[in-house]
């Protein structure tokens, strides 16, 4: 099961991007899965319900949206609360 | 603030990222690319089920080349040292990737990986994957080329189980073709009509790293790597069987 290796992967964007807005915390997370993307969407929740707990994420709900591209596999848009 | 939810909280601000996920690892397996290339080495990503015959393939590759290419192999697994101990006594240079419990081997395990083996002065670097058909289909590593193995006794189904692997496959290594008579029920054309639903360009070559039948074919396919390989691509036609 590779989907924990994608969050913490994920996590380092949400990082960056964190930085990059000044932001205390995360309100949202949506994601874009492809059909063959090699990621099966109920691990990658259930891996990313791990993941969050005591992050920045802790209360930011993971949306994932169906990607009509069979191959893509995106961190799409985030909700972030600045202060 | 929020307009994007309609919460209409000042202190919420959305933000596109249209970043993939493994962009880190892309970035990495583009500078393991990059290095591949400037020093002329062809690199192979090597993928199958464990026990599908990978380091079988890897040591009748040595014997048929007898020398006159330089080899070199990146042998990925959970444990032991077993698969680069294998292929170093088959006369080529080798060393371990152990991941731990990690199911497949990403661009960051390979580059370090790459600072243990001297591998500026290959022809051919052989990553020879985590026995998994499932989770080293999504990462690439910097190869030329996906070859999967896939052993006669693995059932004629697998591309149709794991067909994320197969559809990025460039081409199919059908091993262990020397037990084909003790398997009645296995159909060489079976596989072949099943790989040409899910690979893009179906391409398989069925060999035994017993007997040596069909290295010689294999031999021929890497040696066509990045020269024009016509056999490639127009085979889709004949289900590809080179």
């Amino acid at each position: 099961m590779h989907e924990f290796s994608l969050v913490q992967a994920m996590f380092d964007q949400i990082g960056t991007a964190m930085r990059t807005h000044d932001a205390i915390a995360v309100r949202r997370v949506r994601v874009r899965i492809g059909a063959r993307a090699g990621v099966e969407p109920a691990l990658f929740r259930t891996a990313y319900d791990v993941y969050r707990v005591g992050t920045a994420c802790a209360a930011a709900p993971l949306e994932i949206v169906d990607a009509s591209d069979a191959d893509e596999l995106t961190l799409d848009q985030l909700e972030l609360e600045v202060p | 603030m929020c307009d994007s939810c309609g919460c209409g909280d000042p202190k919420v601000v959305p933000f596109d990222v249209h970043e993939r996920i493994l962009a880190g690892n892309d970035r990495v397996a583009r500078h393991n690319r990059e290095h591949f290339r400037d020093h002329s080495v062809v690199a192979v990503n090597l993928m199958g089920s464990p026990g599908a015959g990978k380091t079988a393939i890897l040591e009748a590759t040595a014997r048929a080349l007898g020398g006159t290419a330089r080899l070199g192999v990146l042998a990925g697994d959970l444990a032991t040292d077993n698969d680069a101990t294998r292929v170093r006594a088959a006369g080529i240079l080798a060393e371990s990737i152990t991941t731990g419990s990690a199911c497949h081997l990403d661009a960051e395990m390979v580059h370090q990986g790459l600072h243990r083996l001297p591998w500026r002065a290959l022809d051919y670097l052989f990553i020879e994957n985590v026995g998994n058909l499932v989770c080293p289909a999504i990462y690439d590593l910097g190869q030329d080329v996906n070859v999967v193995a896939l052993s006669v006794t693995e059932g004629e189904d697998k591309p149709l189980k794991y067909p994320t692997m197969f559809h990025k496959a460039d081409l199919v290594l059908v091993t262990k073709a020397d037990l084909l008579p003790h398997l009645p029920a296995v159909s060489i054309d079976a596989i072949e009509r099943n790989l040409a639903l899910v690979m893009p360009r179906p391409a398989l070559l069925v060999v035994s790293a017993v007997t040596g039948s069909g290295i010689d074919r294999w031999i021929n396919w890497l040696e066509g790597i990045g020269r024009p390989r016509p056999a490639l691509g127009t085979a889709a036609a004949g289900a590809g069987r080179l």
